[in-house]
């Protein structure tokens, strides 16, 4: 790759390192790993610069990125997703009467980050696309390789789930 | 829009953005008349709200961001399309094969002469396949031999041994050894017999005659020229074929 390919690459990849350590940080959930996915991603991203040909680099991007994290994570099975996304043991623990309370507590921020992670990956990974990144069906439909169809299927799924774990209050705290 | 299931299944993509104007406007207007439909979509905002407070894009640490230029400059000037295998996965294989090379040494000829009689026979038995024995076909010497002009660096000599009842079929670009090479077809009776010829200079190990399932293969050189034979004709018959191309004067290698 030469100096004018490289400047092009920082010109349109760099720039989404943001939403890219965000994937990868709410993905593996360790800072340290998330870093390393993320530096993973861009190694390949380089590597495959190629195949980019005019498309939008932040989609692009975040398709190698998610890519790595899933990687990462089938590495890490075992250990990491076994229990904590046990969806059924854990929904709704955090669901109640004290939610209100907690949220004026500022503790909602823990009872959703709970339930993100309690999220399995594809589900979380659309939550995160939609909601922080603020890509379209359409867009997360190329960066997960799935149709879109599936992606509002698995939105509507993980929003469900959210919803459920912060409990019936959450429309007054809207 | 007075249907309410449809509305609830419609409130996400219309919260999200992606429902044109037309099923945009439909949708608020029943929420304005549902109350069950307007609390669910209070309730979608509210999460939306929440995760943007509580769970935010993140913002990547200096420290990574220094640490990803600094990786993408250094890895650069060797990335693209053509170099995709990483320097040290190459230089771990030249290890590993500085490392078997001499254990290996003493094998390497007897196996590269098994390797090549592998290959003939394989190139043989494909070319029997439909539509695969000639590239050029022809019964005229002097048609096949210019066929190879450009496809090769090098001028096979053609010879036509029709009237000692081994008629030329054609000629086609084969693949052996790891090169290109020129095959010559003959026919005989129903039989069919595949002459190999490349520059010695490429290299010609292996014996003089083998026998491998039912095939008889030949081996001889000829000036410069390395010949192989392959065919399921008899034995005898085979190498009645042979001596006449060894004959100087049936090659047809003079212009």
């Amino acid at each position: 790759m030469g100096p004018t390919e490289l400047a092009r690459f920082e010109e349109i990849v760099l720039p989404h390192l943001d939403d890219a350590f965000t994937l990868a940080r709410y993905l593996v959930r360790d800072e340290h790993d998330a870093q390393d996915v993320v530096q993973d991603a861009y190694l390949r991203a380089l590597r495959h610069f190629d195949t980019l040909r005019g498309g939008d680099g932040r989609v692009w991007l975040l398709a190698i990125v998610r890519n790595c994290a899933r990687t990462w994570y089938r590495g890490r099975r075992a250990e990491s997703l076994a229990t904590p996304f046990d969806e059924e043991r854990h929904s709704g623990e955090s669901a109640g009467e004290e939610t209100e309370e907690r949220l004026r507590r500022g503790e909602a921020r823990e009872t959703l980050r709970k339930a993100l992670e309690r999220l399995a990956p594809e589900f979380r990974e659309v939550i995160v696309l939609r909601e922080l990144s603020g890509l379209s069906y359409r867009e997360i439909a190329e960066a997960t390789r799935s149709p879109i169809g599936t992606v509002m299927s698995r939105l509507a799924r993980a929003r469900a789930k959210l919803l459920e774990a912060l409990g019936p209050e959450v429309e007054e705290a809207g | 829009m007075t249907d309410a299931g449809h509305v609830a299944a419609q409130l996400e993509a219309w919260l999200d953005g992606e429902l044109d104007a037309a099923e945009a406007a439909a949708v608020e207007a029943h929420l304005k008349d549902c109350g069950t439909c307007a609390a669910a979509a209070g309730r979608y905002r509210a999460l939306r709200a929440a995760i943007r407070v509580e769970l935010p894009a993140l913002t990547a640490p200096d420290v990574l961001r220094a640490r990803v230029r600094d990786a993408v400059r250094e890895a650069a000037p060797r990335a693209g399309p053509i170099r995709l295998v990483p320097w040290r996965a190459i230089g771990a294989v030249a290890a590993m094969v500085v490392a078997i090379a001499g254990a290996w040494k003493v094998g390497v000829w007897q196996a590269g002469a098994d390797r090549l009689t592998d290959d003939l026979l394989a190139a043989h038995v494909r070319s029997l396949m439909p539509g695969h024995l000639t590239d050029v076909t022809s019964t005229d010497q002097h048609t096949v031999k210019p066929w190879f002009d450009g496809r090769l660096d090098y001028s096979p000599p053609v010879a036509d041994e029709t009237t000692r009842g081994f008629p030329l079929l054609g000629g086609r670009l084969d693949y052996v050894g790891g090169r290109p090479v020129a095959a010559l077809v003959y026919g005989r009776r129903l039989h069919r017999i595949n002459v190999f010829v490349w520059p010695e200079r490429y290299g010609s190990r292996g014996p003089a005659r083998a026998d491998r399932d039912g095939y008889h293969l030949e081996h001889w050189t000829r000036g410069d020229m390395t010949f192989w034979t392959v065919s399921d004709l008899n034995a005898e018959e085979l190498n009645t074929f042979v001596r006449l191309l060894q004959q100087p004067d049936s090659t047809g290698s003079a212009p």
